[in-house]
């Protein structure tokens, strides 16, 4: 991997002109402007807006100017060096791009706090100075997730899995470790996953919609707001392992800022309220130009996310999961090249869109989507998992199996005296016990790089399910699902026409992938 | 918490009325076919095709079960004209049956002779902005709180434990014992057995009524309903089925005393 090759020049100057205003901060290359690091004494403006290889993603945030020193979400609280906005970064869409990690390696000499050896490499107990030990940060924007197994219920004790983990594959030493693997003093597993994005969380967390005291997937008790005991959409994390945003902030800083308090309440309080006044979509396309000028489509647009409606149904006609009216469905030539590229470009989003919401395939084998009363197979599309009105995340209880970390589909090293590269994912196999029933897609032994959901839950039926990220700004927090493994949005695509055997036309893909790109 | 199995014994029913010639109960594969529309489920027995239900959404009364195993198919033969070719069966049961079946394995191309001659409850893409059907309620604060008992069915898969019909029928439980507030829930568990059309017995695992009823009271619990006293008791002996409403026997009657 060459890390400079990260730097891309991006052709802005070319299509400034119809760049929203305030103008973009341009300077993809790693300037104190585009990377916010900790304890900086900085203002925090109601809007940013950052390039990125699509175009641009907008920010906008709720509320006044911020003042970022002694903000908790900004502050190191820890001995680690790190703030929150270590890893959520705003040129990122609230998240981190694999392309961010590389260029904080280059700049900093790999002595930027992200990489921190707790779960900032690869393995606490590799040499932390080694490029190598951060090879799944730089190469997959991957950041360690720690979890203990068996998996501890509520009261904190124990749970007794329906499944046994065994280690098949450690390339990074850390499961197998001494000191953090499973057989540890205190045994854990370790998986590799994408940082989330940190905004629309009205709709992350909304209480609408799906939101019941049982799992609307299998009927399991959901988990609780410690604060008011109303259950909550289990919607964060890829696990669903942080009912709220303040049980998941306190996670964050023991875990990330390896923080030893307990936050106080004001920082909670103050993290909580940042979280929430933050709206993030992408605001405008190299060729499609803004995708938020006046009487084009309502759903594109950091602002569309702030007026939307949370925890509704979009899977429908009446709402849509992004709403586009069709505005872009026929635009007229004037014979201006320019305008005319750019109407084009519109024109193939809108038709993306209707790939998204009408162009059907069979949905297969698909733990907690095919079980839930469609059937298996299932002649649906895109959003039909992807539903929810303005994010395209599940209404609720958002974990699925669509195959990115369980085997046969998940990407994995192709292994033949020709390749000399290694896998670089760990890979556990899980035995369903005889007391339950066998998955029943996958039977009772299943290979995964990542439980997911069962880390948490102990249950068969869950090996391989991740909670759904949010559709918006993915154009700038490149790779792709919680591990990483698809590179660019055309590779999404790409995996979805393989996994569903869908056989979408060039054309089709093109536009998904540019639909896709200008959320 | 007290629990116990209560052994009652149920009177044989099935020898004494004549069998329904309507009834067809049995297992098999189910096979989809596809149409200009949405997908049928279809499944054939003793040489003849019969339809089961239609690809709508989760709010269909009956869901469509999955390749890959085979479904406990509980229905009655209609004279309704047939539908993507099989004969409809109404009303109809299916349950899926747990251990996979990779021989359940056939998508049927659409045939232009059975294209549906209706439009569907829903298309296979977006709604017009509703559920197909409007038999999940989303549970609301109970209209009037109760001071009389209360009861409860849940009802179950063949084999089944909850599943994701379950939140819509438990939700309202919980709301009820603390709108009452409920002093103790009363639970009891249930398994039954089913006769198929070829005379066979298909008898749900054993244990299953025990394991249904604690279950539930773990449901309860771990939505937060820890204040009432909880009263376990389960029926493990299955009645004798009749074929005809067997899957009656496949619930857990929860009664909130106040
Ligand atoms: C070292 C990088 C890192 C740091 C520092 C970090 N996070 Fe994260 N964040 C992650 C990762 C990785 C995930 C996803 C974890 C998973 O899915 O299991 C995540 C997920 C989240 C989510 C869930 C978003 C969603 O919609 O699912 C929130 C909210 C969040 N972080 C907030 C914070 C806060 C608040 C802090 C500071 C206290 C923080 N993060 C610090 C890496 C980081
Ligand atoms: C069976 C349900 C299902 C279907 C159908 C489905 N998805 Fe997904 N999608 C998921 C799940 C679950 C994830 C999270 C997987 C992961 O992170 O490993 C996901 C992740 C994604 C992501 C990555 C988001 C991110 O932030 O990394 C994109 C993009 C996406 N889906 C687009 C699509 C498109 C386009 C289609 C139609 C071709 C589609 N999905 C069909 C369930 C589904």
């Amino acid at each position: 991997m060459k890390l400079r090759q990260a730097l891309i020049a991006i052709p802005l100057a070319a299509s400034i002109a119809w760049f929203p205003s305030p103008s973009p901060s341009a300077d993809y290359a790693g300037t104190q402007d585009r990377w916010w690091g900790p304890g900086e004494t900085r203002a925090w403006p109601q809007r940013l807006d950052y390039a990125n290889s699509q175009g641009l993603v907008g920010v906008l945030r709720d509320g006044p100017v911020l003042e970022t020193r002694g903000h908790a979400f900004f502050t190191s609280l820890g001995p680690n060096g790190r703030a929150c906005v270590t890893c959520h970064q705003p040129a990122d869409g609230m998240s981190l791009s694999a392309a961010t990690a590389r260029e904080r390696w280059s700049v900093t000499g790999g002595r930027d706090p992200l990489f921190a050896a707790i779960d900032g490499s690869n393995c606490p107990n590799l040499p932390q100075e080694k490029e190598s030990s951060h090879s799944l940060l730089l190469g997959r924007g991957l950041i360690r997730v720690s979890l203990p197994w068996p998996p501890r219920g509520e009261d904190g004790k124990p749970l007794d899995p329906e499944f046994t983990l065994e280690v098949v594959r450690d390339p990074t030493g850390c499961n197998t470790g001494a000191v953090h693997g499973l057989k540890s003093a205190q045994p854990s597993v370790s998986v590799y996953r994408r940082p989330r994005p940190v905004a629309n969380t009205k709709y992350t967390t909304h209480q609408n919609f799906g939101v019941l005291p049982f799992i609307g997937k299998n009927g399991l008790p959901a988990t609780r707001d410690p604060d008011n005991g109303k259950p909550s959409a289990m919607n964060l994390m890829a696990d669903a392992r942080a009912a709220t945003l303040k049980l998941q902030a306190q996670d964050a800083a023991t875990n990330h800022l390896q923080m030893p308090a307990a936050l106080t309440p004001a920082q909670l309080g103050e993290i909580v309220a940042f979280e929430g006044s933050l709206y993030v979509a992408q605001a405008a396309s190299h060729t499609a130009g803004s995708l938020e000028e006046a009487g084009g489509p309502s759903g594109l647009g950091p602002d569309a996310m702030r007026k939307g409606e949370a925890g509704v149904l979009g899977n429908n006609t009446t709402r849509w999961v992004v709403p586009m009216e069709n505005k872009w469905k026929s635009l007229p030539r004037t014979g201006d090249v320019a305008a005319d590229a750019r109407a084009a470009a519109r024109e193939s989003i809108q038709r993306g869109h209707d790939v998204y919401m009408f162009r059907t395939f069979w949905i297969r084998d698909s733990m907690h989507l095919n079980s839930v009363g469609l059937g298996n197979p299932t002649k649906r599309t895109c959003s039909t998992c992807h539903g929810m009105h303005m994010t395209g995340m599940d209404t609720a209880n958002g974990w699925m199996d669509i195959g990115t970390t369980n085997l046969p589909w998940a990407k994995e090293e192709p292994l033949n005296p020709w390749n000399s590269s290694k896998p670089e994912m760990p890979l556990f196999k899980v035995t369903c016990k005889a007391s339950v029933p066998p998955h029943p897609f996958l039977g009772r032994v299943i290979y995964t790089q990542d439980p997911g959901r069962a880390l948490i839950s102990g249950r068969c039926n869950d090996v391989g399910t991740i909670v759904m990220q949010q559709l918006r700004g993915l154009s700038a927090r490149a790779p792709y699902f919680s591990n990483g493994s698809a590179n660019t949005l055309r590779e999404v695509v790409d995996f979805y026409d393989r996994r569903y055997a869908i056989g979408y036309s060039e054309q089709e893909k093109q536009d998904l992938v540019n639909f896709l790109g200008a959320l | 918490m007290k629990a116990g199995p209560l052994l009652l014994l149920f009177a044989a029913t099935a020898q004494a009325a004549q069998p329904d010639p309507s009834l067809r109960n049995f297992v098999a594969c189910p096979i989809v076919r596809d149409t200009a529309s949405v997908p049928c489920w279809l499944a054939e027995y003793d040489g003849e095709l019969y339809f089961l239900t239609l690809q709508t959404d989760v709010s269909a009364p009956v869901n469509p079960p999955w390749l890959g195993h085979r479904v406990l198919v509980e229905g009655r033969r209609s004279d309704k004209p047939r539908i993507c070719g099989g004969i409809p069966l109404e009303p109809v049961r299916l349950s899926v049956i747990a251990e996979p079946d990779a021989s359940c394995n056939q998508l049927l191309p659409a045939e232009d002779r059975y294209n549906l001659t209706f439009e569907p409850p829903r298309p296979p893409g977006p709604s017009a902005g509703r559920l197909a059907f409007n038999t999940l309620p989303m549970p609301t604060q109970p209209a009037a709180i109760k001071k009389e008992p209360q009861r409860y069915t849940l009802d179950y898969y063949f084999d089944g434990m909850v599943n994701f019909k379950t939140p819509f029928q438990l939700a309202p439980v919980l709301d009820m014992a603390r709108a009452m507030p409920a002093t103790r829930v009363e639970i009891v568990g249930y398994r039954s057995a089913a006769l198929l059309s070829n005379g066979k017995v298909l008898q749900e695992q054993p244990d299953l009524a025990r394991r249904r009823a604690e279950q539930v009271v773990e449901l309860l619990k771990g939505a937060g309903l820890t204040a009432p006293q909880y009263q376990v008791r389960w029926v493990d002996a299955s009645p004798v089925p009749n074929g005809t409403d067997d899957y009656r026997n496949r619930k857990v009657e929860i009664t909130l005393q106040p």
